[in-house]
């Protein structure tokens, strides 16, 4: 990231009081601007932990203020549908996916970034183009591949299986913002490693992977984040498979008999934005260090 | 950008003997093998999960297909339902236009807008950076959910602290009209992502472009206008395909909205497919639209010809973004 | 060579993980001679009604030693369809709605039964009318009813006897009447108790249950839709819009939006909130459940004032039950069908556990059968020969749903001309099956 160059030597001399006055009132503006808008964010998070902390009844009348405060209903949330069945899957997914992703996409990034070879700009591209693809589109297919497939007799419908398995062989995401960064590596490095004879594959465990650490971080958050709150392809995977539903297909889950309890599902709500809330706060500077990867060298 | 080199010199080649020759081509088809190793996952993947699947939607849309049955060729029937007969698909496509077209810049303008306050601010950034990029973590279920509580017309906080006020509040996402405003207000609490994007974007404006422009006598908006947004302009471009692109995969929150919207409270994520696009097929939008027919309707044939359309359509617009942005995008040359 | 030694072991490691993993979801397994065969059923059914059904399937099991029944419940169509195509299907699978019998029949993803049922002697003659018609298609029977839906009028006799009205509405004139008569508003004008609630899409509000009351017809001979040709379908949707105009549209949108959800203790006929409601016979065991107290009454829905004969008909719709095919033990499933859908005891005792109606003629005359004023209207409307079904095609669900769209948009003031609006609608239903056929089907 560029930075700021040299700042003009002379001292800087105070600004007349009326500028002053101006930029004092700019402030001001800015910041109850600034101090309005992150209630306005803020608000939609305070009224669910509010209904979290309702009964029943309560959540359904037009009550703003839960009177008592039940906290058990967090605990309740836990006994009242198998919550850790649902954590098990989505954990199991989510790893297993980000570690998929990382493991393929660097390579591939690496031969796009710092191997050369002819078509490798044309390649590029088509990586690219399949980001523009919605998943819609080839939705269709791959659910009747997954349902004709049956390996010594499996079934992969009814799993989380289809929505792993396709994160070993790469994600186009992940491999657009490791070439961005793997850019970023100075040829020198490089050079000097293969002057000491070590063979691609040597560079790039060693050499490159330690140095694209960040980069390699924000690609597994960015995977995690986004496998966590995966919907649509699970839903269409294991829609029919109770026992193989993750959080974000549970989450609708909390009801008796046929009746929603929305204080249950406002405490599940927020169980589940808890922990990728307290990695974010965690990782705050990987975060924005991986998001304007993507953005500003684009 | 530098290419790799050789393991091994770089010599005139008159002056490599036939050994060195042979090394050479030797070391070069290794070169290629590694490409094509390193390649590999991808190139496996791509195969798999995107060349293989795109071939056959193309197939199965000249088919009609419930996977009870094996496929039966009809050749432009499922095209000609589409384009001409299904009562739904046009409804279906307005409604993912006026998506893209409503959410993509306000999310870009508003996020755009946040993330200059936040350079600004002297005090505290780093928590009201915290604060606007939370929602963006949220669960898109998780969020819908919330958010059709949360406006519910009778029960929900909103309206009922309208009514303290004396105004009766919309009907939410249970109103036609106030449906999709209130997904984009479901899209807007999201736009973290895109504020942070904003934010390292305008932050890495070179100073002096700024002094000089005030040199020049530039105010804080023409400084905006002819300094910030031009500088930052490929970073604008990238918003505004990545939103064009969710645009016209947009799926989860309608889905769920419009089922529990429709009293189906129960079934969050099992919505009968009369409900789907409710209330009037308001917030019935394309990918919506192609998931019924698809899997609940049992019409893969269809929906394979209903994806093979927004495919066309998704480069298309991609494509035209793109030519259309050297227009207006400012390529960055090294900061002097 | 280390590294690639050590990457091989890792792919074989995780070929290994892969396969343990899929092998721990449940796979039927060939059965030992000597072992019962064991029997999946799934049902949609669940919680209180579910275990009614599991205790009749436990006496099926008792008294027959050779096989062991499983029951899975909350099942519906789409889980149904999806099984079957990823060959995952059980060997006995119900529905709750006859809508798809046109695709289970059609494209033989529930076998025929018709062949089964001459080997054991069972003529389709033993059902009623209406529940043979909903379950076979094309002359292919490949369900059988399980249990019947009819749909009548429940009514708030503590609320009746306030607003000072002695017997429920017979018409539908009556109807809009009494409903206006009970209706109590709250000062700023917005619904607090409504006597009936007419949106179409509301808890059991769908246009095939309200166009029996007015005599309409769906297709005729051929197949081709009639709902502009057949007045009775005006006449409906004009009187129900001028209902939905008195409270004003918006008003019941925000009152219905306040209200418990349909199958909640809360529902808003059982908590007083509605005092005259469309609903299906089972609501008499929901409130024996929920809301013993509740002083309530049932008749059948009112009528079309000039179509008084009607009066005491009713929609009819059931669980129906079949067969998937690629099933393993067919002969063993189809016991267990047979026994479920003619044997009397069986089926009065599900009646009597679900109060749901028992399918077969010599059931619902069963002295098994436990009398309840309540329910017995409903086996009435069963057996009234004017009682009408939903239409079975090629498309399924999608047909019904396609006209429920026409009549939400219709009750808000989106059609602006109705009669050229059912044209297009019949254009749109002749079309929308014929491309659910696919070209080249008759």
């Amino acid at each position: 990231m560029t930075t700021a160059t040299a700042e003009p030597a002379a001292a800087p001399r105070r600004p007349p009081a009326r500028v002053r006055r101006r930029r004092a009132l700019a402030a001001v503006a800015d910041h109850s601007i600034l101090i309005a808008a992150a209630i306005a964010f803020l608000v939609p998070f305070v009224f669910m932990l509010l209904t979290a902390l309702m009964s029943d009844s309560q959540a359904l009348s037009p009550r703003l203020w839960p009177h008592p405060f039940r906290w058990s209903n967090f605990v309740d949330v836990f006994t009242k549908a198998p919550f850790m069945t649902w954590i098990g899957n989505t954990l199991m997914y989510s790893v297993l996916a980000t570690i998929g992703v990382v493991v393929s996409s660097i390579p591939v990034a690496y031969a796009l970034a710092r191997m050369r070879w002819r078509g490798r700009e044309a390649a590029f591209v088509i990586v690219l183009v399949a980001l523009m693809l919605p998943p819609q589109v080839t939705v269709v297919p791959l659910y009747v591949m997954w349902a004709k497939i049956h390996p010594f007799g499996l079934n992969f419908i009814g799993t989380l299986w289809p929505v792993i398995i396709p994160a070993w062989f790469g994600d186009a995401f992940s491999i657009f913002l490791l070439r961005q960064f793997f850019l970023t590596i100075p040829e020198e490095y490089l050079d000097a490693a293969r002057v000491d004879g070590c063979g691609e594959i040597r560079i790039l465990t060693t050499v490159v992977v330690r140095l694209a650490k960040p980069a390699i971080a924000a690609v597994a958050l960015f995977s995690f984040l986004y496998t966590f709150n995966d919907f649509f392809l699970p839903l269409l995977y294991t829609g029919e498979s109770p026992n193989h539903w993750v959080l974000s297909i549970g989450l609708s889950e909390f009801r008796s008999l046929h009746q929603v309890q929305w204080n249950l599902t406002m405490a599940a709500t927020l169980l589940v934005m808890a922990p990728v809330i307290v990695i974010f706060f965690l990782a705050q500077r990987v975060f924005v260090e991986g998001v304007t990867l993507t953005g500003v060298k684009g | 950008m530098s290419q790799s080199s050789v393991a091994g010199e770089r010599l005139p080649a008159a002056a490599l003997t036939v050994d060195r020759r042979r090394a050479r081509r030797k070391a070069a088809w290794r070169r290629r093998g590694l490409v094509a190793l390193f390649m590999s996952p991808w190139l496996v993947g791509f195969t798999v999960f995107f060349l293989y699947p795109l071939v056959m939607s193309a197939y199965l849309s000249f088919n009609h297909y419930d996977l009870l049955a094996p496929p039966r060729w009809v050749g432009w029937a499922n095209y000609h339902y589409l384009f001409r007969q299904d009562p739904q698909v046009w409804t279906a496509i307005k409604n993912t236009l006026w998506l893209i077209v409503v959410l993509v810049p306000l999310q870009i303008a508003f996020a755009f807008g946040l993330a200059v306050m936040l350079t600004r601010a002297r005090m505290g950034a780093g928590v009201f950076r915290t604060v606007f990029y939370l929602p963006a973590l949220a669960p898109p279920v998780a969020a819908t959910l919330a958010f059709v509580y949360i406006l519910n017309p009778v029960t929900g906080p909103v309206n009922v602290l309208l009514g303290h006020l004396g105004i009766q509040g919309p009907l939410w996402f249970q109103d036609p009209h106030w449906s999709k405003p209130s997904l984009v207000g479901l899209g807007l609490w999201g736009v973290g992502t895109i504020m942070i994007i904003f934010l390292a974007a305008v932050l890495d404006v070179p100073r002096q472009l700024y002094e000089s422009a005030e040199l020049d006598g530039a105010n804080t908006f023409q400084r905006m206008r002819w300094v910030t947004l031009p500088t930052i302009s490929p970073v604008i471009l990238f918003a505004v395909v990545l939103g064009v692109i969710q645009g016209l995969q947009y799926f989860t929150q309608a889905y769920v909205a419009a089922g529990v919207a429709a009293g189906q409270a129960s079934q969050a994520a099992d919505v009968t497919a009369v409900n789907l696009g409710y209330p009037q097929d308001s917030t019935l939008f394309y990918p919506v639209l192609l998931y019924e027919h698809g899997f609940t309707d049992f019409q893969m044939g269809y929906a394979s010809a209903m994806a093979m359309l927004l495919l066309a359509v998704s480069f298309a617009v991609t494509l035209v973004i793109i030519l259309n942005s050297k227009r207006w995008v400012h390529v960055a040359g090294p900061a002097r | 060579m280390r590294r690639v030694g050590t990457a091989i072991v890792a792919l074989a490691a995780l070929a290994l993980l892969v396969v343990g993993a899929a092998m721990s979801s449940p796979r039927a397994t060939p059965e030992a001679k000597s072992a019962p065969t064991k029997l999946t059923v799934w049902v949609g059914w669940s919680a209180r009604e579910l275990s009614v059904f599991k205790r009749v399937v436990a006496e099926y099991d008792k008294n027959n030693p050779n096989v062991t029944v499983d029951v899975v419940g909350s099942i519906n169509d789409n889980k149904i369809v999806a099984a079957i195509r990823a060959g995952t299907a059980p060997d006995v699978v119900s529905s709750f709605n006859s809508y798809n019998v046109g695709v289970y029949c059609g494209t033989g993803g529930w076998i025929n039964l018709a062949p089964l049922m001459a080997k054991d002697h069972i003529s389709a003659g033993m059902f009623p009318a209406a529940t043979q018609y909903y379950t076979q298609y094309n002359g292919v029977r490949c369900a059988l009813p399980l249990l019947a839906d009819t749909y009548g009028l429940y009514y708030n006799k503590t609320l009746f006897k306030a607003a000072g009205i002695t017997s429920p509405p017979k018409t539908m004139s009556e109807l809009a009447a009494d409903a206006k008569k009970l209706t109590v508003r709250s000062s700023n004008g917005t619904v607090k108790v409504a006597g009936f609630d007419p949106v179409i899409g509301f808890y059991e509000n769908v246009p095939e249950r309200w166009i029996t009351s007015f005599g309409g017809k769906w297709q005729d001979a051929n197949g081709n839709s009639i709902l502009s040709k057949d007045p009775a379908w005006t006449k409906w949707l004009t009187w129900q819009k001028s209902l939905v105009d008195w409270y004003g549209y918006n008003n019941l949108v925000r009152f219905q939006a306040g209200l418990g959800d349909e199958f909640s203790a809360s529902n808003a006929f059982e908590a007083g909130k509605l005092a005259m409601n469309l609903d299906g016979e089972w609501r008499v065991a929901f409130i024996q459940a929920e809301h013993p107290n509740l002083n309530y009454g049932t008749a059948p829905m009112p009528v079309d004032d000039a179509h008084p004969e009607l009066y005491g008909s009713g929609y009819i719709n059931g669980t129906i039950i079949g067969i998937p095919k690629n099933g393993k033990h067919t002969a063993e499933a189809w016991a267990l069908v047979k026994y479920l859908t003619t044997n009397s005891h069986a089926l009065a005792e599900l009646s009597n556990g679900l109060r749901n109606v028992p399918t077969t003629k010599a059931s619902a005359v069963s002295p098994e059968i436990k009398p309840d004023a309540h329910f017995a209207t409903f086996i009435k409307i069963f057996t009234n020969p004017k009682s009408t079904t939903s239409p079975i095609t090629a498309a399924g669900v999608a047909y019904t749903n396609l006209v429920q769209h026409f009549a939400t948009q219709w009750q808000a003031g989106q059609v602006k001309n109705l009669h050229s609006g059912l044209v297009s609608l019949d254009k749109q239903l002749d079309a929308l099956v014929h491309q659910a056929k696919g070209p080249g089907v008759p």
